[in-house]
């Protein structure tokens, strides 16, 4: 819940019915955002959400159902069947009834005393079915959802089912009877056989009024609608089109003398066929809409619905949303994971690649996190539930998807502003268009004998009224960006699923069209371009076995707390040495450590301890100036104030990282890293990478100060780094990366959330980004600058010169050729896979170790 | 105090009757038949009630201020 001012605003996501063109965007926002209480209403066609920012003050669900309504559409609620138990009355109905209708996001709840159950309409956005259970159970009375009633969860494929159905049988219903109509107005030319009764304009009448009045209707209504409201939308260009078609053939049937060109100029095929490829366009689009939402639903398919949990001492197999956290639950081969939670006992490997992106299967074992919806492969164990519900790491990357999914890059706002302006100046030009051809056009250069393209019709019987009014109505028809509502939503959502895919999360359109500005990429180093976990690269002993220098310098760091210290412990202990505890030890900070054991005095740290204690380091400089130069840090053994050896410690870069930066490079990226090292052992990093700029010795608090200064010499940045400590910095760039969050999407900062801590994710972010703004631009280009290239041939460019004229189904054919190409268009982006990915994500370089923070210089 | 709609509405009509008028105007003393000029004015008519419903409405709601319908 946000807050405005002293306003409490909530924020509600609905899912709205019969939305088919971005018009309906239009108004839906116009009508919902001129409720008194909503602040805000974004409203995606592709997905058919609108998330609404309101004040649950002054406006109601129901108030937004019945804005909703009004304007033609429906909201769509999740509706679930329940199991009521301990009902005795009917005023048991009316209070449960009262109550659960009285929470925030129930939409209606009718509760059947003779079945013991109910049917309950509600936003799990706003109202959590746990919420209405306890609410139940708070009466008095039991509660559980009927198995049944699961099918019904996945609303969004149901409304998306319900959609192209709707289209599929308008487009059948007026297919037929278009054929019907285009066949018996072609029956003197080409089907001569037939009887001619199929050319009867009366027969003809009653077969295109049921296609005009039954599927045609939608745009009369929605176009009304608009209008009332002060909207101009695509379906304002069908129903004048259709309308003026329609009207004069019915004049010209029943009233052939009125002198709009006979019965011969009767262009019923002309309102029939311009109905039938429209909404052949709305059902590409029905299609196309429930194709690119196909990552969401699968995200959505994955959750579990059972789960195997012990309660009591007993195995219950219960649903898995009841799964309570500390419950533990046991998973058996095959099985999936129903929540998130550790594994307590048992073995297992795990395929993550639903969830992560990760190819291999990953093993588990006590003590380890296993992810919900994941899928259990070999063995058997149990699980103590950590997270469940809507804090589950597929709950959360659901919520983020759909989130990003709702939202509308610049590209898109600038493509619906141009669409309503688009339309208004289409009927200013037909208008224009009608005048030209009625004052000016049809004297020039009217001849009986031409002819409609590609038809048989010759324009013998059409006057001037006739002939304006026919390339008046083409001109609306032809250049109907009628695709442009589906174009950009329709590639960002591909694109926000194909992200998800390789476990990128976008969290808005506009970050995707923001990665595709980008010029530079910061990295943090700690832990982003390395491991971040340090370890030994090399040991020196002055004279004598290099073995007895690190079992010194581990038995001293023993007890250290130290990265550097457990680095030394562990590189000891794999050699083979058994450590013994000092008899005394003191850590120095900024220095290192000092020990005692079997009766020596060790120093284990940086030149400057050797310094104070008075240790001569000669023999040992040129060997530690060459490893600081390669960007090792140098730490000496001193034994009985006797320098006896260097021990070299160093974080180790990440596999892909030189791989990465190299990819970037070639992508024409400025790389920077920032780093809190010295400048000396960042630029050895930097050169092993291969990085360009270098940002060192910079303060944690000041990282965000350094991409602020990027971005003030005009770059767009984006920064990579730890979702949680690089906060500031990721939250300043222009894109923040928060890489290898794995489970806990929501503490994150970045714009972009990679779940996976493998840097190659975010050179395949970016080319997420960049194919799909490619593809928003293509899709505009085919539903926006194709109509308008098409605009002179409806406005009769050809006639002065061939005698032939565009005519309205011809217009209404290239029309839908747009949506098509549209369609056609996005749907390639199902099998793009990213071109690091292509070249095989898998090439990796070699193990390259390098500094980590030297000892009393602040760390990152 | 009259709703926006009903300003709107009385704006834009009386825009596009002038319109549909000039046209009837023009087209009735010429050589063009009555259907022509009545069919003409009418298509006319239509098209600038479209054209200017949008653009009035607005407009009348930016200077009454919001208001719903």
């Amino acid at each position: 819940m946000a807050t405005a001012g002293r306003r409490k605003l909530r924020k509600i996501t609905l899912q709205i019915a019969g939305m088919t063109c971005a018009s309906c965007v239009t108004h839906n926002e116009q009508a919902l955002g001129d409720m008194p209480g909503v602040e805000k209403v974004v409203v995606n066609l592709a997905t058919g959400k609108v998330t609404v920012e309101y004040e649950p003050e002054r406006v109601t669900l129901a108030d937004m159902r019945k804005t909703v309504a009004d304007i033609g559409y429906e909201v769509v609620l999740d509706n679930v069947q329940l199991h009521i138990t301990g009902m005795t009355c009917a005023s048991c109905v009316a209070n449960i009834e009262k109550a659960v209708g009285d929470l925030p996001g129930v939409g209606k709840i009718v509760v059947s005393l003779n079945i013991g159950g109910a049917n309950l309409e509600y936003v799990s956005s706003v109202t959590s079915f746990f919420e209405i259970k306890k609410t139940v159970e708070s009466l008095g009375y039991g509660v559980s959802q009927k198995i049944e009633g699961q099918e019904a969860l996945d609303r969004e494929q149901i409304a998306r089912y319900r959609d192209v159905r709707r289209q599929l049988i308008n487009l059948i219903i007026s297919g037929i009877l278009g054929m019907l109509v285009m066949v018996g107005m072609l029956q003197p030319y080409f089907f001569k056989f037939l009887p001619d009764l199929m050319n009867n304009k009366v027969l003809l009448f009653f077969l295109t009024t049921p296609i005009v009045l039954g599927p045609g209707r939608q745009f009369f209504v929605n176009s009304w609608n608009g209008l009332r409201r002060g909207i101009t939308d695509m379906n304002l260009l069908y129903a004048t089109g259709i309308g003026a078609a329609y009207g004069i053939a019915v004049i010209n049937t029943f009233w052939p003398d009125a002198g709009f060109g006979g019965k011969e100029a009767t262009f019923y095929e002309a309102a029939a066929m311009l109905t039938v490829f429209i909404i052949f366009g709305r059902y590409l689009e029905a299609v196309t809409r429930g194709r690119t939402s196909e990552a969401i639903r699968r995200l959505f398919k994955l959750q579990p619905k059972r789960a195997r949990v012990f309660r009591d001492g007993q195995e219950a197999a219960i649903p898995a949303e009841e799964v309570q956290i500390d419950d533990v639950l046991v998973v058996r081969p095959g099985e999936t994971i129903p929540v998130d939670g550790i594994v307590v006992e048992g073995y297992s490997s795990v395929d993550q690649s639903m969830i992560t992106g990760e190819s291999l299967p990953i093993e588990k074992k006590a003590g380890d996190e296993v992810i919900g919806a994941t899928f259990n492969k070999t063995g058997a164990f149990r699980f103590r539930a950590t997270k469940v519900g809507k804090d589950t790491a597929l709950s959360q990357i659901i919520k983020l998807v759909e989130e990003a999914q709702t939202t509308k890059a610049p590209i898109q706002k600038l493509a619906d502003k141009v669409a309503g302006k688009f339309i208004l100046g289409v009927h200013a030009l037909s208008l224009a268009t009608f005048l030209f051809w009625f004052f000016i056009g049809f004297d020039l250069w009217f001849v009986p004998e031409s002819r409609l393209i590609l038809t048989p019709y010759s324009l013998t019987e059409v006057g001037t009224f006739g002939l304006a009014l026919l390339v008046s109505v083409t001109v609306l028809v032809i250049s109907c960006p009628c695709a442009v509502g589906l174009a950009t939503p329709s590639a960002i959502m591909a694109g926000t699923g194909k992200g998800a895919e390789y476990g990128i999360l976008f969290k808005g359109a506009d970050t995707i069209e923001t990665t595709t500005k980008l010029q530079v990429v910061i990295f943090d180093k700690t832990g982003t371009l390395t491991k971040g976990q340090p370890s030994v690269t090399g040991v020196i002993a002055r004279t004598g076995d290099e073995k007895e220098v690190l079992h010194l310098a581990a038995v001293a760091e023993k007890n250290s707390e130290h990265p550097f210290g457990e680095a030394i412990v562990n590189e000891a202990k794999a050699r083979g040495s058994v450590l013994e505890d000092p008899t005394l030890f003191e850590s120095i900070p900024g220095r290192g450590v000092a020990a005692q054991f079997d009766n020596h005095n060790i120093l284990l740290g940086n030149r400057r301890l050797m310094a104070e204690r008075e240790i001569s380091l000669d023999s040992l400089i040129n060997e530690a100036e060459r490893l600081e130069w390669e960007g090792k840090i140098v730490m000496f053994v001193a034994v009985d104030n006797d320098a006896v050896g260097i021990i070299s410690v160093a974080d180790t870069l990440k596999e892909t990282s030189v791989l990465v930066i190299e990819e970037l490079h070639q992508m024409g990226f400025e790389v920077v890293m920032l780093t809190g090292d010295n400048r000396r052992t960042a630029e050895a990093i930097a050169r092993q990478v291969g990085i360009d700029r270098v940002l060192a010795e910079i303060l944690p608090e000041d990282k965000a100060n350094e991409v602020k200064k990027l971005q003030a010499e005009g770059k767009m940045t984006a920064m990579v780094g730890d979702g949680i400590n690089d906060a500031p910095a990721l939250a300043q760039a222009d894109v923040g990366i928060a890489i290898g969050s794995g489970t806990d999407i929501a503490k994150e900062t970045g714009h972009v959330i990679l779940i996976n801590d493998d840097l190659l994710d975010v050179v395949t972010g970016i080319q997420v980004a960049k194919t799909t703004i490619r593809k928003v631009k293509e899709n505009l280009f085919w539903a926006f600058g194709y109509n308008t290239l098409a605009i002179p041939f409806g406005m009769g460019i050809l006639y002065p010169f061939f005698g032939q004229v565009v005519s309205p189904e011809l217009a209404a054919l290239l029309m839908a050729t747009s949506s098509i190409s549209v369609t056609l268009n996005t749907l390639r982006m199902r099998g793009f896979v990213p071109a690091v990915r292509r070249r095989g994500g898998k090439r990796t370089c070699q193990q390259v170790t390098i500094a980590a923070h030297p000892v009393g210089v602040h760390t990152d | 105090m009259k709703s926006i709609g009903f300003i709107s509405s009385v704006i834009y009509t009386g825009i596009a009757l002038v319109a549909a008028g000039l046209f009837l105007a023009v087209t009735l003393p010429g050589r063009y038949t009555l259907v022509e000029s009545i069919g003409g004015t009418v298509w006319v008519f239509s098209l600038s009630m479209i054209i200017l419903m949008p653009i009035i409405t607005p407009i009348v709601k930016k200077k009454r201020g919001r208001v719903k319908f």
